[in-house]
């Protein structure tokens, strides 16, 4: 069920969600919290689409803002003029989405047109699935979230998005970039707990040019192993396509030539494959919304380790 | 021995506690399982092992051991497991998962005498072991009746199966019913541990997860708001059900002469009883929850007149909701005289300074209303209520009820004052948590959870050998009076239980919830 309300207040909107949950016969209490997406119309259906998927494992309120972009806006003026969408059942996953399109001065002002909107008394998650502010701590809907998701990978220019990320890092911030290596790390780590139990030499990683999960993974094992970890670029590879580990009595490797398996080998094995598809961004974000509390392991990672390989 | 304590002195460089996002995923190793052609392999185990396969939490080399009496090659098995997989499993099925997982899975043809069959199991080992690189770890999982344990284990010592070489380890699942009595349960227990070591058996209760068990852990001790109230100050009684709409289906052969109390209440109901009696525990260790139930079940008094406080009753022909079912003396296998029971309800008090005067009443039964288990913990009412009589005629006991399953939650009745009308009127209603609703609809059959806690050498919460024993110690002398009785009151299919099962609990002045 998809409800417009063009020129309308928060408090309809409030009103509205709570008809529709009264003519369900459901209670909203049953959200776990409520997820905020800011970004822009052309990544609005995807953005929630991937909630919506998430959302079946996390019951949540997606509310997300779209300020409205069009040329005759006025910061200054103090019409407002909002539009919503609220969409309920088969349109909105396990919860309800509210699509909120401010215009003048209300655009500045995104903290409180949400705040009678949020679920009450449940943790607040921020996600910019494109272009993150330059500060996600400081900013006044990251400022109220207890989680700050941002995707740098997806953002108009990744490299300079990732650096002021790295340079306002705040505990409560993360990046998908690293929620998509978890499955390789996991991997890893469980290679290296089989034995022998011998330090490893060297690693190296391979992967897309420029790709910014495979800059943090090699700063994740610099940072762990303390050894060089080389970056060698596969042309044509759209993610990470190999790591290998050296070791005295030969090679540890784990890749991925292709999109759902993985061969993994020890030195004196022969290669066995294992499936291992790509994480999509609905595997990502449902991990983000499993985990809630600060990941001082990446923050680590994108300091200590990068510096380690970029100084 | 084993991966636990290696993984001690080596500290994997990529392993960091606060690293909470990495999964644990299981190190190499092979499954073997004994009755692989069974019910419980087809419709659990196997799909599970499968979806732990699609969550990416086995290791590449895992593999899969079917040992059989069926005259199968390892083609025929893979079919079977396939079809079982497709079937039931939770996750979608994908081609490329299953080929991978299919590469490891090989069939032992076999009965448990033959000695021959366990050396050609100990050969397919070793072939994984150096084909796949399983490494020499091996889980056994004995999906067979108790009778057959003993010379399952004794074949697998025979053959050198059970031990391991250094580094490597071997464990065996064991499910229940633990024995039938408490010398029953000792000589199983000798002849499991004649040939592994204890801290290699893993006895499982799927019924009650891991999972249900941790979530009753953190209902308790992660609140400010239970622990205050669960003791006899503010505790009348406590309720603890186990209820099946179905009845023995095809399982005379086990269930005649075993009964409910044997089959229910000596492993499920004394555990939850257990769980929901303990002091909080030192930490969440296998070892430190085992010694909180261990003082709990030592502490079980039984009432002194087992006549009153005891019932039983067998079903009888009725309908089942809207399917017409007949009743216990009439399913096939049984005898027409047979006076086992398949409804039990006993009371039983715990002697502790937290618990002095309030009863603990246990039920189970088949076909009875509906398919639930719940633990509820019903409250004294207010010392004093300041309103008319007439304003609280309607209004029951307090009561939080944990329900186990279905709908995973919790639910807790109290008194609301009745909207608007003349005059003030007080009636019970509930508030309800159910995890369903508030997390996630994808959380992990409890077998899956099972066997890859088996394979990472996770200790479960299941009960130790003492609290098997203890359990049998009170349930031995009920069986005991009970086998001194004649036939178990009938009961109509389809009703919650024998009317002596009410009577109990009216002598008490309480009366059943209907859950």
């Amino acid at each position: 069920m998809i409800i417009d309300m063009p020129n309308t207040h928060t408090s309809e909107i409030a009103q509205k969600i709570d008809e529709l949950h009264d003519e369900r016969g459901e209670a909203a209490t049953g959200r776990v919290l409520t997820l905020l997406i800011l970004t822009r119309d052309h990544n609005l259906e995807e953005a929630l689409e991937t909630a919506n998927t998430a959302s079946r494992e996390h019951p949540c309120r997606v509310i997300a803002i779209v300020p409205d972009a069009s040329s005759d806006i006025d910061p200054d003026k103090d019409d407002s003029n909002l539009s919503a969408q609220v969409r309920f059942g088969a349109d909105a996953g396990a919860g309800e989405i509210i699509i909120l399109r401010p215009r003048n001065g209300l655009v500045r002002h995104q903290d409180t047109l949400v705040i009678p909107l949020l679920v009450p008394d449940a943790p607040i998650v921020a996600w910019w699935p494109t272009n993150p502010p330059a500060s996600p701590s400081k900013d006044p809907i990251g400022a109220m979230a207890r989680s700050r998701i941002t995707d740098a990978m997806n953002s108009d220019n990744p490299e300079a998005t990732m650096e002021r990320l790295r340079g306002n890092l705040d505990t409560a911030d993360v990046d998908l970039s690293w929620t998509r290596l978890t499955v390789w790390r996991a991997m890893l780590a469980s290679m290296l707990d089989q034995p022998p139990h011998l330090p490893i030499l060297k690693a190296t990683v391979s992967g897309p040019k420029n790709f910014l999960p495979l800059d943090l993974l090699r700063a994740w094992l610099r940072l762990r192993l303390d050894v060089p970890v080389e970056l060698k670029t596969v042309d044509d590879a759209t993610a990470i396509t190999a790591v290998h580990l050296e070791r005295e009595d030969g090679e540890l490797s784990l890749a991925r030539p292709d999109d759902n398996q993985a061969m993994v080998s020890f030195p004196g094995q022969a290669p066995q494959p294992i499936s291992m598809p790509i994480r999509s961004d609905e595997d990502c974000l449902s991990e983000e919304l499993r985990r809630l509390e600060p990941d001082d392991v990446y923050g680590e990672v994108i300091n200590t380790g990068w510096n380690l390989l970029y100084s | 021995m084993g991966p636990m304590t290696d993984s001690i002195a080596w500290n994997n460089p990529l392993r960091d506690p606060r690293d909470l996002r990495l999964p644990r995923i299981a190190g190499p190793c092979s499954l073997v399982i004994f009755g692989v052609t069974g019910d419980l392999s087809r419709k659990k185990l196997l799909p599970a092992i499968y979806d732990l396969a699609s969550r990416g939490l086995l290791p590449p080399s895992f593999s899969l051991i079917g040992f059989a009496r069926r005259d199968w090659t390892n083609e025929h098995f893979i079919a079977f497991v396939k079809e079982a997989v497709e079937q039931r499993s939770r996750t979608p099925f994908k081609e490329a998962t299953w080929e991978n997982l299919a590469k490891g899975i090989r069939f032992v043809q076999g009965t448990f005498d033959d000695a021959e069959a366990f050396t050609r199991l100990s050969d397919t080992v070793q072939e994984l072991d150096r084909d796949r690189g399983t490494r020499g770890n091996h889980a056994f999982y004995m999906s067979v009746p108790p009778s057959a344990f003993p010379t399952v284990s004794k074949q697998l010592a025979a053959s050198g199966l059970a031990k391991s070489s250094e580094g490597a380890w071997r464990r065996v699942i064991i499910e229940k019913p633990f024995g039938h009595d408490l010398q029953s349960a000792k000589e199983l227990d000798r002849v499991v541990s004649e040939v592994f070591d204890p801290s290699s058996v893993f006895r499982i209760d799927h019924y009650l997860g891991k999972e249900t068990v941790q979530n009753l852990l953190a209902l308790r001790f992660a609140n400010a708001m239970y622990e205050p109230i669960w003791n006899s100050n503010y505790v009348d009684h406590v309720q603890i059900t186990m209820a099946e709409d179905i009845g023995i289906g095809g399982r005379a052969g086990y269930y005649d002469g075993i009964g409910a109390a044997r089959d229910v209440i000596q492993n499920h109901l004394l555990q939850l009883m257990a769980l929901t009696a303990m002091e909080e525990p030192v930490s969440f260790s296998a070892e430190d929850l085992a010694a909180e139930k261990s003082k709990v079940l030592s502490a079980v008094r039984l009432p002194s007149n087992l006549q009153d406080h005891t019932a039983r009753g067998q079903y009888s022909a009725g309908w089942q909701g809207s399917t017409r079912v007949g009743g216990y003396l009439e399913e096939k296998g049984v005898d027409q005289s047979s006076t086992t029971e398949t409804y039990a309800a006993i009371r039983l008090d715990v002697d502790t300074r937290r618990w002095a005067g309030v009863p603990f009443y246990l039920r189970t039964g088949k076909r009875l209303g509906k398919r639930v288990t719940e633990i509820a913990v019903v409250f004294k009412r207010a010392p004093h209520l300041p309103f008319e009589n007439t304003a609280v005629r309607e209004l029951g006991k307090n009561a939080i009820v944990i329900r186990v399953q279905p709908d995973e939650g919790v639910t807790m009745r109290f008194g609301s004052k009745v909207p608007g009308g003349s005059s003030m009127e007080v009636r019970d209603v509930s508030m309800d948590f159910s995890y369903g609703r508030s997390f996630t609809e994808n959380s992990p059959e409890a077998y899956e959870r099972l066997i890859l806690d088996v394979m990472l050498g996770d200790p479960p919460l299941f009960p130790t050998t003492k609290e098997v024993n203890l359990s049998w110690k009170i349930l031995d002398p009920i069986e005991e009076f009970w086998s001194t009785l004649g036939q178990p009151q009938p009961y109509r299919s389809g009703t919650w239980g024998p009317t002596e099962a009410d009577e109990m609990l009216a002598r008490d002045g309480r009366h059943w919830r209907m859950p």
